[in-house]
């Protein structure tokens, strides 16, 4: 039967088609320009000189040399700057260091010269004398009686009158955060329980190995405003941080944002390089290039959270979750970056991927002399979902449960509100669990792989499951989680959408434009999508918390909207019909009921634009998700949707090496829709080789607060041939408020894999490994009873 | 790189060797070494940097009188790519397929492979199994002098080697096996492209009646340069391959290695390594 010209309409719908990221073709003939691909005219070339003690005071620094080198326009240290104010989460760290180094990373003194060469020679002339301090690497140690302090001191600065004010209180115990969450009673919880169990977990530290490492370029105008090309996450929040850090107006720094080589939450703060750039290119009054060097990049950007966590859970005779008690210790770093409130999305999986009745949470953050770590992709979920997703599996073996059925069981149904104040208007985690199992035979595999235990072969396989709960409608962090669009139709029905979301690789621009034509009836290709200049797009929080799809896409349909409205609000009277009888398909004004084609889109646009009402049709929105900020008591809707998979992993573990091969990752993501199928393939896939190397491979060996693989060398990415096979499947469960019914998906894929890969271990070889990463040695060491697994300390209460 | 003063790009031996002869020279041959390691500051430039890569004459690979020569020049792509590398040396075919990554192997020569002397240099064990030797020229325009070392001679240390300062490595000679020959090679990395050997195994003989006759055994990265292993080699010759030679073979291996620790990897688990994928290795070359 021939289509009708309706179904032949909506034939072109793009939702759910495999479309390539706008972007693709430049990145692929190698014309992107990158960042460090810019240079400006006139422009200096900057470098750092960081500190070769772990925790030391300066006795003194001698630039003297430096200063002559040839081409060498400015070197600063702290004294330099006497101006500069602390940046950070809680304002605990001074962009160049005037008397106290804490970590091997901090930046002593910087300089501006007409090369890179010129720049490094100086570093290499300035001499620094310092008086080591003792140090402390290990956060449960930071926390004992008598630890060196390191930030026991108010840090004060001059305040805008000149006097010095406080801008950092002294901190008396080393703990830079806590937090303290909880529902019910534990102690009830307990008592109901005939199974519980307890163990500490280490979750080891990594890093983002961005391709394009670091970098920024700051120039002065001549009237004082600053333009600075930056790869942030979130520039206009940056944008209010660097006015306060230069006392002038917001309104005077303008942050354009070249492509970026990679995100992954690396680039959700400001770090010491960026305001010493903006110094120099004060002091110097060039426009100055900051570049880190690959080694710099491992040494001086933030990494994960490395957590050490207790975890205490119980369930009755049923198989019911009883209670949950969680006490982590986070390793902070030197000073306090996002990587400290990672509890906020870690409470969030141990209070509510399942239901439990009885709950208690908490962590401190605690400063030691080692690398501060920062938000990475997963937010705290990856180090969470490991400990929790262990216990799904011990609880149920305990109880001589199926894995599967003990995980169904205390599921999250759609509809419920949690006691900790999530909503699941859309919720799909009985179907991920149930498709993930069955795809992946999972029962039948998970019962036959026992039977191999003790059977000679030394290479063994496994199966393991893990499943996760994650924002997927933004994260209201701020007074505002929203984004703003721009929308202007021009005479040939080519678009200009201009958003406040920003494109970190993750191929939003090709989503939001694949919505803005959903609604307009245009052809991907008449869009042209403008993202990356502050000066021209309208505000937006920035990419972080797997939001920007769900918050830019709803408003970029918004925006889109009022475009069509108001199209089809002029064409109607034309057509003899109300603006409901119309929509636009296929480039044209049709009839909504038949497909009907009326008049050509660019054709009624000229006609609008030369007519006597002389109008050009550009719209705006602003989109602000029905989201709450937590209470004081970390409750609340913190999202406007969430979203859910089920990850089941397959290893092969070779005892005689403790080489672990991931074979197969079989996933069911509950996404809300699939968009772009073509980008939620890339974005899964991507993150579940980020997972694997989490779980696998990648280990930043810090020692000492020294980092012993700053290279590929040894930091060891995944490469391609260790890839797995993948099977994903998506689960629709169409959000109510969802674009198109879409929810996050960002972050998700990154974060089950390594507790699905701990179950599989378990399952293939009977020996549960309770720290990261499963690098062969130390997998080789647990199989033989000889690796020290991770213990909670006496005197951390 | 602050003292380089000289470069010289020489198209034949004879003017390499001169560059040699005339001063302290440092030789690039495809630098996949020596670049990384003068970033790092781990080697510092003479003031004269040698090109060799003009040298066409130390290229590629020939057959003859019952040899292998290989010249220094040689790719690890192009041993890899060549049938009588793969059909006459397979040990070191399968080497140089476990080499890296396809980037570095098209870069990367054999001649700076031995030179660099790393323990854990990937051809350097199957060389040693074959009972390769190296060809080492020095002269110049009035003639050139050549002298043949057997690789385990030349190899002394970590990054150590018996080569004078005037000479250059020109030539890999290995004696074809006789028929019967069978052989294999092991490198325990932790992924499989692009790593550094954690330890890397590999064993040759002539395999008779269940015996392993002419046995040859070397192991890298478990001692200050990769070692041929005698003392397992005369347990290895002495009769059948059964269980209880091999744990003696592997008994004798493992009093003759030293490792270390090091980031990829503790003495103890290259230990474990050795005894483990020796024992599997021999029993997958000679299976009963
Ligand atoms: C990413 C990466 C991966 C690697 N993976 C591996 C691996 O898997 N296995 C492995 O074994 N190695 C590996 N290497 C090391 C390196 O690629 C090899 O050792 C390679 O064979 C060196 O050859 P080259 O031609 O690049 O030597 P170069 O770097 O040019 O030279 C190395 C040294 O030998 C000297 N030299 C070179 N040729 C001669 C000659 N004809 N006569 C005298 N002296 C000479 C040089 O002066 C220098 O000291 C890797 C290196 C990199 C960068």
């Amino acid at each position: 039967m021939a289509p009708t010209p309706r179904e032949e309409a909506f034939a072109d719908s793009l939702i759910g088609r495999r479309v390539p990221k706008l972007d693709a073709p430049d990145k692929a003939s190698g014309r992107t320009r990158y960042l460090h691909d810019i240079n400006v005219p006139g422009q200096l070339h900057a470098k750092i000189l960081r500190a070769t003690e772990v925790h030391a005071r300066i006795v003194s620094i001698d630039v003297e040399a430096a200063r002559r080198v040839p081409g060498v326009h400015a070197v600063i240290t702290a004294a330099d700057v006497p101006w500069q104010r602390p940046i950070g989460i809680t304002k605990d760290h001074m962009p160049l260091k005037a008397d106290i180094v804490r970590s091997r990373r901090d930046e002593i003194a910087a300089v501006a010269a007409d090369t890179v060469q010129a720049a490094q020679e100086a570093l290499r002339l300035i001499r620094v004398a310092y008086e080591p301090l003792p140090i402390v690497t290990n956060s449960a140690q930071a926390l004992g009686p008598g630890a060196p302090l390191l930030h026991g001191e108010d840090l004060r600065v001059p305040g805008r009158n000149g006097a010095l004010e406080v801008v950092h209180k002294a901190c008396s115990d080393n703990v830079s955060m806590a937090y303290e969450y909880g529902h019910g009673d534990v102690s009830q919880g307990e008592r109901e329980s005939v199974v519980v169990v307890e163990d500490v977990f280490w979750l080891h530290y990594v890093t983002h190995c961005c391709m394009g490492v670091s970098g920024v370029i700051a120039e002065f105008d001549a009237s004082g405003s600053l333009l600075l090309y930056s790869n942030t996450q979130v520039p206009f929040l940056h944008k209010r941080e660097f006015a306060e850090l230069l006392g002038i107006d917001p309104g005077r720094i303008r942050i354009i944002q070249p492509p970026i080589g990679g995100g992954f939450g690396s680039k959700l703060d400001i770090y010491p390089f960026e305001p010493i750039a903006i110094f120099l290119a004060k002091i110097t009054r060039r426009p100055v290039k900051l570049l880190f060097t690959r080694e710099e990049e491992f040494i001086a950007s933030p990494t994960r959270q490395p957590v050490l966590l207790k975890l205490r859970s119980g369930c009755d005779r049923e198989g019911r979750l009883t209670f949950r008690a969680v006490d982590t210790i986070h390793d902070n770093g030197a000073y306090t970056s996002w990587g400290a409130t990672t509890p906020f999305v870690m409470m969030q999986t141990i209070s509510s991927l399942y239901r439990v009745p009885h709950c208690h949470y908490r962590t401190r953050a605690v400063y030691t002399n080692n690398p501060y770590a920062g938000s990475f992709r997963g937010y705290g979920n990856l180090q969470a979902t490991f400990a929790v997703e262990a216990h799904m599996d011990k609880l149920a073996d305990a109880l001589g449960m199926d894995a599967l059925e003990f995980r169904l069981l205390n599921a999250q149904d759609p509809g419920e509100s949690t006691p900790q104040g999530m909503h699941f208007r859309s919720c799909g985690f009985k179907e991920c669990l149930g498709t993930a199992a069955e795809r992946s035979d999972y029962a039948a595999k998970r019962r036959r792989n026992l039977e191999h235990w003790n059977d000679g072969n030394p290479v063994k396989r496994g199966i393991g499951m893990a499943s996760m709960l994650h924002v997927g409608g933004g994260a209201k962090m701020y007074p505002s989680d929203g984004c703003g669009t721009i929308i202007k139709l021009d005479d040939f029905a080519k678009v200009t959408l201009i958003t406040g979301a920003s494109e970190i690789g993750q191929g939003s621009e090709t989503v939001l434009a694949l919505l803005v034509c959903e609604e307009l009836g245009l052809p991907i290709d008449s869009v042209t999508v403008v993202n990356n200049d502050t000066a021209i797009t309208p505000w937006d929080v920035g990419v972080h918390a797997s939001r920007t799809t769900f918050i830019g896409g709803n408003s970029a349909i918004g925006a889109a909207r009022k475009a069509k409205r108001k199209i089809l609000e002029i064409a109607a009277p034309k057509a003899g019909r109300t603006p409901d009888d119309l929509d636009l398909r296929g480039g044209h004004i049709v009839l909504r009921a038949t497909g009907e084609r009326i008049q050509e889109i660019g054709k009624f646009l000229r006609s609008l634009h030369f007519s006597e009402k002389a109008e050009l049709v550009m719209t705006t929105y602003y989109y602000e998700p029905p989201s709450v900020h937590l209470d004081r008591n970390y409750k609340g809707n913190v999202s406007a949707a969430y979203a859910w998979a089920t990850q089941v992993a397959e290893v092969e573990v070779d005892t005689d090496t403790g080489i672990v091969r991931l074979l197969k990752i079989t996933a069911a993501h509950d996404v809300g829709r699939v968009l772009n199928r073509l980008g939620i393939e890339g974005q899964i896939e991507g993150g579940i080789v980020m997972g694997q190397g989490y779980a696998l491979s990648e280990d930043l060996l810090v020692e000492d607060g020294v980092i012993r693989n700053p290279n590929f060398r040894d930091y060891k990415l995944v490469t391609a041939p260790e890839i797995p096979e993948m099977d994903v499947s998506f689960i629709e469960t169409m959000d109510g408020e969802g674009p198109q019914g879409a929810k996050g998906v960002g972050e998700a894929p990154a974060i089950c894999i390594a507790a699905a890969v701990a179950n599989a271990i378990y399952n293939a070889t009977g020996t549960r490994i309770y720290a990261l990463p499963f690098t062969p040695e130390k997998v080789y060491r647990a199989l033989r009873g000889s690796n020290m697994p991770p213990k909670w300390p006496a005197d951390a209460a | 790189m602050a003292e380089l003063r000289n470069y010289a790009a020489p198209r034949s031996l004879a003017e390499a060797l001169q560059v040699l002869a005339s001063g302290p020279a440092t030789v690039l041959a495809g630098g996949t070494d020596l670049m990384p390691q003068s970033r790092s500051a781990r080697v510092r430039f003479a003031s004269t940097l040698l090109n060799i890569q003009g040298v066409a004459e130390l290229r590629g690979v020939r057959r003859r009188d019952g040899a292998v020569e290989i010249g220094a020049l040689t790719t690890i792509a192009t041993l890899r790519d060549d049938p009588a590398v793969r059909n006459g040396a397979p040990v070191l075919w399968q080497a140089c397929d476990h080499f890296a990554s396809d980037q570095i192997r098209n870069a990367a020569t054999i001649g700076g492979n031995i030179c660099n002397a790393s323990p854990a240099g990937d051809t350097l064990v199957p060389l040693l199994v074959l009972d390769a030797s190296v060809v080492l020229a020095s002269g110049g325009a009035a003639g050139i002098l050549e002298r043949r070392l057997p690789l385990s001679e030349f190899l002394t240390g970590p990054g150590r080697t018996a080569r004078r300062p005037d000479e250059l490595l020109v030539e890999v000679h290995i004696p074809v096996p006789a028929s019967g020959w069978v052989d294999r090679y092991v490198k325990f990395g932790t992924r499989p492209a692009l790593d550094i050997s954690t330890i890397a195994l590999a064993v040759g003989g002539t395999l008779l009646d269940g015996r392993l006759e002419n046995a040859r055994l070397a192991l890298g990265a478990v001692a200050p340069t990769a070692i041929r292993a005698h003392d397992a080699e005369r347990v290895l010759a002495e009769g059948p391959l059964d269980r209880a030679r091999i744990d003696r073979v592997v008994d004798a291996a493992d009093a003759t290695i030293h490792p270390i620790s090091d980031v990829r990897a503790s003495d103890w688990y290259r230990r474990e390594l050795v005894h483990n994928l020796l024992r599997r290795m021999l029993t997958d070359v000679c299976p009963n």
